[in-house]
C-alpha cells in the first residue's frame, strides 16, 4: 500500500526515502476561494480557532495540498509578548490586508521628543531614547503562555486540524525565528544598527527569544503540530553580511532547533540564500526552505545531504500568469533537485483555481520518482 | 574668508569619506569647517555627503555593506545634512524644486528603504510629505492632491501588502494622467512597475535599499535638469527611473 499524504510528508522531513515528492507548505497557504467556500470573511479567520481550522484545511480539501497550517499572520508571537496588532475590516474582500503589529514593544513612533526642539535634534533625541530602551528593556516571560492574546486560538485550530484531517496530510505550524521575532517587537531600524555596534545587547534579547519560541512551539506541537516552520527571513543576505548572521543570527538558531525534539523541523529564509545555504544547513534544522531567488541546483551541490524544500515564486506568475507557466514553474522545481514543493513565502490567496490545480496536475506528472 | 580649491576639495573628501565610513564626528567636523570657509553649502552636500551615499550604494550592491552598515551611513549623512541644510541658498537654477509624497502601504510597516528613498529626496532639496507607514491607500491620493506633488512614492516590503498599490496608481492617474509614480519595496520589479503603470522603481533590485541608493544618482544628475517649472521629462538614462 502506498503512503498516505501525511506518511510521505513526514518521510521527506525527516529525510527518508519516498516514493514521490510531495506538495506541501509550512507556511501561510490559504486561498479566497477557500475562504469564501465556507463564507468566511478575510478578517475572522485570525481570531477564531475553528474559522482559522476551517479555512487551513481548504487548501487541501479542494486542492489536495498535503499539509494544513496555522496560523496565517505574523502578529501572534509578537502580540503575545504585548505588541499591538491591527485588525483590518475591508468592504472590498479582495483587498486582502493581513494583521499587522502596528505598535512595537519599542517602538520610534511611541516617542516623543521635549518640545521646542528642532527637527533635527528631535530626530537624534529620538534614535538615541529607542537605542536607550532597547538596551534597558527586560523581557519577561507571561505566567501563563497558553492563555496569552492569540496563542489559544492557534492552539485550539491545531487541536481541531489534529481531529478533522490530522490522519490524512501533515499540520503544519510555524513561528518566525529569534531574530526576525525581535524585529517584530523592537524598532527595526535600530535593532540593525545595534546588530553592529552592539551586538551583546542584541544577543541577549535573542536568548530570551530562543527561550520563548521554544515554550511557544512546545506548545503547538502539544496541540497537534506534525511540524513546525522557522521562519527567519529577516536575517536573509539580502540584509545581513554572512558574518553576521554566522556571529550572532545562526547560534541562536542552532540553540532553538536543539530545543525541539518533538516534531520535525524546517528553517525557511527568503531573498538571496545562496551565500548562507551551508550555514543555514548547520542550524539543526531537518530540513531547508529557500525562495524562488535561490538556485536550487547550486545549493543542491553545497549541501547535497539536505532536505530542500522550495522553490516555487507564489506570487506574480502563480496568480496572474497562464496554468501553463505553473506547470513549467513546478517542473522547474522538481527538476532542479526539491525534495518537496513548496512555495517560497505564504501563497497570495488571490490564487485562480485553475492555476491551484495546475500545479497539483503538474505534481502527478513529474513528481513521482521511479 | 573663502577657502582655497585645495582645501574645499579636502572637505568634500572628509564629508565623503565620513558618510562611507559611518564616521558622524568626521562629517560634523567637515561640516562645521565647511560653513567656517565660506564653502557653498549645497555644494558640499551634494559633491560631500551624496557622493559618499552614492560610493556606499555600490557597496551595497557589491555585497560589501549589507543593511546595518547602510543605515549607520544614512545616520553619518544626516548628522552633516543637519549642519548643512540650514545654510543652502535656494537658488532656482541649481535645485531641484518639486514636492512627494511618500508611505509604506497600508498592512506594512517595514519603512527602513522608505526612509531611506525620503532621505535621497530630502538631500536633493525636495519637499517630502511623509505618511509614514501603514498608510490607507486613499491617504496618498488626498496628500497627492492636497500639496499639488509632483511625485508619489509608495513602498511595501511583503508581498502580501504590495497589491494596494495598483488601485492607488490607477486613483492618481485618474486625477492626474501625468502625476510621477514610483513605487518600491522587496517584492517589486520593474516588470511589476510596467504592469501596473508606475513610472518607475528599481532597475534589477528586488530590494527596497537599492533602488533607494540607486536613486541618488539620478537625483544628483536631476539637480541640473529639473527646473522650477516642473516640467516632466525623461529621468536619468540608467533606467532607475523613467517615464513610461
Amino acid at each position: 500500500m502506498p503512503d498516505t499524504q501525511k506518511e510521505t510528508v513526514l518521510k521527506v522531513l525527516r529525510g527518508e526515502k519516498a516514493d514521490r515528492v510531495p506538495n506541501f507548505s509550512g507556511m501561510g497557504s490559504i486561498t479566497l476561494q477557500g475562504i469564501q467556500s465556507l463564507g468566511y470573511r478575510f478578517n475572522e479567520i485570525h481570531v477564531d480557532g475553528a474559522k482559522m481550522a476551517a479555512a487551513a484545511a481548504t487548501t487541501y480539501r479542494l486542492y489536495g495540498v498535503e499539509s494544513a497550517v496555522v496560523p496565517f499572520d505574523m502578529g501572534v508571537v509578537a502580540e503575545s509578548l504585548g505588541a499591538t496588532v491591527k485588525y483590518y475590516d475591508k468592504a472590498d474582500q479582495s483587498q486582502i490586508i493581513y494583521p499587522t503589529m502596528i505598535r512595537k514593544i519599542v517602538d520610534r513612533a511611541a516617542i516623543a521628543a521635549p518640545e521646542g526642539m528642532s527637527d533635527a535634534d528631535a530626530k537624534t533625541h529620538i534614535m538615541k531614547e529607542t537605542e536607550r530602551q532597547i538596551t534597558e528593556y527586560q523581557f519577561q516571560k507571561p505566567a501563563d503562555l497558553a492563555k496569552m492574546g492569540r496563542i489559544p486560538v492557534v492552539l485550539d485550530a491545531l487541536r481541531r486540524l489534529k481531529s478533522e484531517v490530522g490522519n490524512e496530510v501533515a499540520i503544519g505550524s510555524w513561528t518566525l525565528g529569534p531574530f526576525t521575532e525581535l524585529g517584530q517587537v523592537m524598532d527595526l531600524e535600530i535593532l540593525l544598527k545595534m546588530a553592529a555596534k552592539k551586538p551583546d545587547v542584541v544577543n541577549r534579547h535573542l536568548q530570551f527569544m530562543v527561550d520563548y519560541l521554544t515554550d511557544v512551539i512546545n506548545l503547538y506541537v502539544e496541540a497537534g503540530a506534525d511540524f513546525i516552520t522557522v521562519r527567519e527571513m529577516g536575517a536573509t543576505s539580502s540584509i545581513l553580511s554572512p558574518r553576521m548572521f554566522k556571529n550572532l543570527v545562526l547560534p541562536n538558531l542552532q540553540a532553538l532547533f536543539g530545543r525541539i525534539k518533538s516534531a520535525p523541523t524546517v528553517l525557511h529564509i527568503c531573498g538571496d540564500t545562496n551565500p548562507i545555504v551551508e550555514l543555514m544547513a548547520q542550524s539543526g534544522a531537518n530540513a531547508l526552505s529557500v525562495d524562488q531567488t535561490n538556485r536550487l541546483p547550486e545549493s543542491r551541490t553545497k549541501v547535497p545531504n539536505v532536505v530542500l524544500l522550495g522553490n516555487y515564486k507564489p506570487f506574480g506568475e502563480f496568480c496572474e500568469g497562464t496554468p501553463e507557466q505553473v506547470e513549467a514553474m513546478i517542473k522547474q522545481s522538481i527538476e532542479e533537485g526539491a525534495d518537496g514543493v513548496w512555495p517560497g513565502c505564504d501563497i497570495w490567496p488571490v490564487v485562480p483555481e485553475d492555476n491551484m490545480k495546475a500545479m497539483m496536475a503538474a505534481m502527478k506528472k513529474y513528481g513521482v520518482k521511479v | 574668508m573663502t577657502a582655497t580649491a585645495e582645501q574645499q576639495a579636502d572637505i568634500l573628501e572628509r564629508l565623503k569619506n565620513g558618510v562611507v565610513e559611518y564616521d558622524e564626528e568626521t562629517v560634523i567636523a567637515a561640516a562645521n569647517e565647511a560653513l567656517e570657509e565660506s564653502m557653498d553649502a549645497y555644494k558640499a552636500v551634494m559633491d560631500g555627503l551624496a557622493a559618499g551615499m552614492d560610493v556606499v550604494g555600490k557597496y551595497f550592491a557589491s555585497g560589501e555593506y549589507f543593511v546595518p552598515e547602510v543605515l549607520m551611513c544614512a545616520d553619518a549623512l544626516y548628522a552633516g545634512l543637519n549642519i548643512l541644510k540650514p545654510h543652502i541658498k535656494m537658488d532656482p537654477a541649481k535645485m531641484v524644486k518639486g514636492s512627494v509624497v511618500i508611505g509604506t502601504v497600508e498592512g506594512d510597516i517595514h519603512d527602513i528603504g522608505k526612509n531611506l528613498v525620503k532621505m535621497m529626496f530630502e538631500v536633493a532639496g525636495f519637499i517630502v510629505h511623509d505618511l509614514g507607514r501603514d498608510v490607507p491607500l486613499d491617504s496618498f491620493v488626498d496628500k497627492y492632491l492636497e500639496t499639488d506633488s509632483d511625485i508619489v512614492c509608495m513602498s511595501a516590503m511583503m508581498t502580501t501588502t504590495m497589491i494596494g498599490m495598483p488601485v492607488v496608481i490607477q486613483k492618481v492617474r485618474e486625477k492626474n494622467p501625468r502625476a510621477k509614480i514610483l513605487i518600491g519595496g522587496a517584492p517589486i520589479n520593474e516588470d511589476i512597475a510596467d504592469k501596473w503603470g508606475a513610472d518607475g522603481t528599481g532597475k534589477d533590485a528586488p530590494n527596497a535599499l537599492q533602488e533607494a541608493l540607486n536613486m541618488i544618482g539620478v537625483l544628483r544628475e536631476l539637480g541640473d535638469d529639473f527646473k522650477a517649472d516642473r516640467k516632466a521629462k525623461e529621468w536619468g538614462e540608467d533606467g532607475v527611473m523613467q517615464t513610461s
